[in-house]
């Protein structure tokens, strides 16, 4: 058709200028983790002039890296596995079934979202002495999941909600119980919404620094973002050391994704109904 | 839209046994207890702080509705606050335009498949792989006035006079963080339109091609109206965030709003209120910080219940 | 197949339950043997860990059965962390106490304990003292250092053009001039963030209210920030704009920092807590400072204050060990210590340092020491007048107010609660 002829090469000027403006910055940050300070006062945009690694190899030795990396990806884990089960349950029966009070809920969930919870920060420091979780890993995971259900609800009640019924009710008069519709039937069609809900929450979660910040005072049991945040302090003046550090705080959640990307990517354009 | 179930089904439903049905209401249980416990039971005890009076972190007397009322005729508190919740406008009108507007048209060009649209969609997804502090980090080196990349880049375009003290001129400042909020936030946009375009049955795409639309028609009349809990999602969680705006905006300017209050938002100053300013120092108000989160709670709440309702409505009319 | 991939999922589910139980389990208290005590010590100098390390191990010759903890929280988060765990009736054994009125407001809602009889306490100066003394009158911290502002300069930049440190404001000025006609930045400052601002002032106002005196009257209420004498060291801030570098307004801490040790500027108005990173960036600076010279005809002035205490946690169980090390902090042995490693000035008097820099500060400021009166005497209200000092001077560098105003402001905010000015 004629406009598509036209527009296409619009279509991708735009596009790939939108993309290289995404990129940019992350990959500025990298090279200049190669650099000296100098250097990248003298020639900021420049490619560096030899690959420094010396940088990397004083952070790792100051920082117990390995540990917070098994922190986050535990913490992390456990949390989004929580997150998806837990939500989808409620998701499915807020989206699914029409009790007078599925409004009243799903508002209720979505509550949690309009209130700053570094609000609650005292009392909640209290319930997690009381519940002996101070120092504990459990502490983020339970903070993560209870703090990431609002948002998983609603991108998943909304999803759950275009839904067609039809396929359900055949498998309802087969005698399929609620648990098992579910699990067969419409999680399988709903794989783009939980892949961006896990994407989505598994970031949350590992990107988050309050929470440890607070609870955490054990140095074996941070997590990337905040034991890299003491780094910030400490060379603030050394811009090499800092992109540095920026990028090691960041490296292993572009690693993963990329890892994780295809399958994701997959899930996203199978899930798609047909 | 939807089917309304035909009655031979309910007839079977009726007749399930009854302990099957009753175990529907155990599944939002799981999500409920631990939301309640460690999000509800926190907040609202905290919510409580507003009706005392507070000497540092010290809980004084029971004071009433006194310190809203501080928080509303008090200057400077009361000028503070109505500027900051100016801010938090800007805030949601320009990720509006910036994030969500640009992420629906990026998302039909992916699902157009246009070539290499693999690649675009992580492009656009990964500086929403980093962490905020670190998003906010980078741009402040960026946007550095001195030695910053954007500044070089300019002059090497030979466009000097539009070098700026990004962050440091009230003029610019908030808008380049909200701009670099759009940023970060992009690839999510980008991933909710598209999971919401791909869930429309193509035969609706046929039968349209067939009555003779496509392009802008096709948009109009067949993908904006299937794509409502796309846009119902981006807009309440634009809303709540950017009413909510504080990590990037603390990552990049601290807690202080600076230059001169030009980057309040009201969660800023209720945590500056709660918590006092950065780097000691400063005295808190841990009374009237929580009487301005349940001010922002209220009016959060209430304009999203209304436009869910109205949502819904419209979601019925169709 | 169905039934297989549920089956893994659980397995998987219990496997990272195992996982972490077992991780939970090896993190537990560390088991102190009998008759040992483990001390943690709060601090938001997380760059001062190395140095803390080798107090500790000095005071361990002495005490071996008391283990001592050094477990510092980013500056700028420090307060939160510290307020919500004490508030929780938590927090470290040992607090690293903001100085003033932060620190004091800890003691007066009853976190600290007081420091009654600890031996050694007798030998700081009534002022060094009063940086963590409570309301009641009674001692909750031990002074760590005492922190200088001053201006530093550039000795070379100095010596090529032939300047020499400047005797009176007007020498200053004119010096600036000199050198800013010859493209190097006078004056390394910005003003994007508001502490610097406070800060600078602390420095500059002196020369212009005329030092101690201006600040006993206003601290008795015979005077206030309304005065010709203030408003002519708001009217001085306003005036040396000119020197400062291109966008002073974009730029923060680090980048004056680094504007001054790449020797892109002349001058630094800056604290000595600079001279360790300064060294550290560039160890070719030749690096000097001069007291501020008086506009009124005074003796110039090193601004001064005290920028630490270390108290103890009411809700500690182990007060005793806590006080031992307090009084290890207040010996010689650990001042001589403190200034070697940490190149501070210690608030033990007398104590000497083998850094000429630290050294000559030292000296200075037991000659010429005036005390950074934001901090010291108005760091109270709501917000602070510190704060409101912070904000209301950025206004003016940004054009939003005259230095008529920022007085007033000042004032208005003093007024709010300082008693003597009411």
């Amino acid at each position: 058709m004629n406009h598509t002829i036209w527009t296409r090469p619009f279509y991708y000027v735009f596009a790939f200028l939108i993309a290289s403006i995404s990129i940019y910055p992350i990959l500025l940050m990298i090279l200049s983790s190669f650099k000296t300070s100098a250097e990248i006062f003298t020639s900021p945009l420049a490619l560096p002039k030899t690959f420094n690694l010396d940088t990397y190899r004083n952070l790792l030795e100051i920082i117990p890296f390995t540990t917070y990396f098994m922190n986050s990806v535990f913490v992390s884990v456990v949390s989004v596995l929580l997150i998806l089960i837990t939500s989808s349950l409620a998701a499915f029966y807020i989206a699914r079934f029409t009790y007078v009070w599925n409004n009243v809920i799903f508002f209720f969930f979505l509550m949690g979202m309009m209130l700053p919870i570094k609000l609650g920060i005292v009392p909640l420091f209290i319930l997690m002495k009381d519940l002996n979780l101070l120092n504990s890993l459990w502490s983020l995971i339970f903070m993560y999941v209870a703090t990431g259900i609002p948002l998983s609800i609603l991108i998943l009640t909304g999803f759950f909600r275009t839904m067609p019924r039809e396929l359900e009710e055949a498998a309802r008069i087969d005698g399929a119980g609620n648990l098992r519709i579910l699990w067969n039937v419409v999680l399988p069609l709903m794989r783009p919404a939980l892949g961006t809900v896990m994407i989505i929450q598994f970031i949350q979660s590992w990107n988050d620094f309050f929470f440890p910040l607070i609870f955490i005072t054990d140095d074996l049991k941070k997590t990337i973002p905040v034991g890299m945040l003491s780094l910030f302090g400490e060379y603030s003046a050394d811009w090499g050391a800092l992109f540095a550090g920026l990028t090691l705080a960041s490296l292993p959640m572009i690693v993963l994704f990329f890892i994780a990307s295809k399958q994701f990517m997959e899930g996203l354009t199978q899930g798609a109904i047909k | 839209m939807k089917p309304a179930m035909n009655s031979d089904s309910v007839v079977k439903l009726k007749k399930q046994r009854n302990w099957k049905r009753w175990t529907i209401h155990l599944f939002p249980i799981p999500a409920l207890l631990i939301y309640g416990v460690f999000v509800v039971y926190p907040l609202f005890a905290a919510l409580t702080y507003s009706f005392f009076d507070w000497k540092g972190i010290v809980r004084g007397e029971f004071v009433g509705l006194k310190n809203f009322k501080d928080l509303f005729t008090l200057e400077p508190f009361s000028g503070l606050f109505w500027n900051a919740f100016g801010h938090n406008i800007l805030y949601f009108v320009l990720q509006m335009i910036f994030q969500n507007g640009l992420a629906f048209i990026l998302a039909y060009i992916i699902y157009k498949k246009v070539k290499g649209s693999e690649f675009l969609k992580i492009a656009y997804f990964l500086p929403r792989l980093l962490s905020v502090i670190v998003v906010g980090f980078l741009w402040k080196l960026i946007l550095n006035p001195n030695y910053g990349a954007l500044n070089v880049i300019l002059e090497k375009l030979g466009l000097e006079q539009l070098q700026k003290a990004w962050l440091g001129d009230p003029d610019t400042a908030l808008i380049s963080i909200i701009l670099v909020n759009c940023w970060y936030g992009i690839g999510f946009g980008v991933l909710i339109f598209l999971a919401g375009l791909q869930s429309i049955p193509k035969e609706l795409f046929e039968a349209g091609k067939l009555d003779g639309a496509d392009g802008l028609p096709m948009i109009r009349k067949i993908i904006l109206p299937l794509m409502v809990p796309s846009f119902m999602i981006m807009t309440v969680l634009t809303f709540i965030q950017s009413f909510e705006a504080f990590e990037l905006v603390y990552a990049m300017q601290g807690s202080q709003g600076e230059p001169y209050h030009s980057t309040d938002t009201l969660a800023i100053y209720f945590y500056r209120l709660a918590f006092g300013g950065s780097a000691g120092g400063s005295t808190t108000a841990v009374g009237l910080g929580s009487a301005l989160a349940v001010v922002l709670f209220i009016f959060i709440s209430f304009f999203t219940a209304l436009y869910l309702r109205y949502m819904q409505k419209k979601q019925v009319d169709m | 197949m169905k039934k297989m991939k549920a089956f893994m999922f659980v397995g998987f589910l219990a496997f990272i339950l195992v996982l972490s139980a077992c991780s939970s389990q090896s993190g537990g208290n560390s088991g102190d043997s009998e008759g040992e005590v483990t001390l943690t010590i709060g601090s938001w100098r997380t760059e001062d860990k190395g140095s803390y390390q080798k107090v500790i191990d000095k005071f361990n010759e002495e005490n071996p059965d008391i283990n001592v903890e050094f477990k510092p929280s980013k500056n700028t988060e420090y307060n939160t962390i510290l307020n919500t765990a004490l508030q929780s009736g938590e927090g470290p054994d040992i607090i690293h106490l903001r100085p003033y009125t932060p620190g004091i407001e800890l003691a007066d809602a009853g976190y600290l304990e007081p420091l009654d009889g600890l031996e050694g306490l007798d030998q700081y100066p009534e002022e060094t003292l009063s940086a963590s003394k409570g309301s009641d009158d009674k001692q909750y911290g031990v002074p760590l250092n005492i922190s200088t502002t001053q201006m530093f300069y550039n000795k070379k930049i100095f010596d090529d053009l032939g300047l020499e440190e400047p005797q009176t404001w007007d020498e200053l000025k004119m010096l600036s001039e000199k050198i800013k006609d010859e493209g190097i930045t006078p004056i390394s400052l910005g003003t994007k963030e508001g502490w610097l601002l406070s800060l600078s002032h602390g420095i500059i106002g002196p020369a212009h209210y005329g030092g101690n005196e201006f600040v006993d009257k206003i601290t008795a209420g015979e005077t206030d920030f309304t005065s010709d004498e203030f408003q002519s060291s708001i009217d001085a801030m306003d005036e040396i704009k000119q020197f400062f570098p291109k966008n002073y307004k974009g730029l923060g801490m680090e980048d004056i920092r680094t504007m001054f040790f790449t020797g892109d500027a002349a001058m630094f108005p800056l604290g000595s807590w600079e001279i360790e990173v300064l060294r550290e960036m560039n160890p070719e600076l030749e690096l000097g400072f001069f007291p501020m010279p008086s506009a009124v005809g005074k003796e110039p002035t090193i601004t001064t204050w005290v920028d630490g205490s270390y108290a103890i946690n009411a809700n500690s169980e182990h007060k005793e060990a806590a006080k031992k090390f307090l009084q290890f902090m207040t010996t010689e042995e650990f001042g001589t210590m403190f200034t070697e490693e940490f190149k501070m000035i210690s608030a033990i008097p007398g104590i000497e340092s083998e850094d000429e820099l630290v050294n000559a500060l030292g000296k200075a400021v037991e000659e010429q020491s005036t005390p950074y009166m934001m901090l010291v005497h108005f760091a109270g209200g709501n917000p602070s007048t510190k704060a409101t000092i912070e904000t209301e001077l950025q206004g003016m560098y940004l054009g939003e107010r005259t230095p008529e105003e920022v007085a007033n402001a000042v004032q208005e905010s003093a007024k709010s609660w300082y008693e003597p000015l009411q």
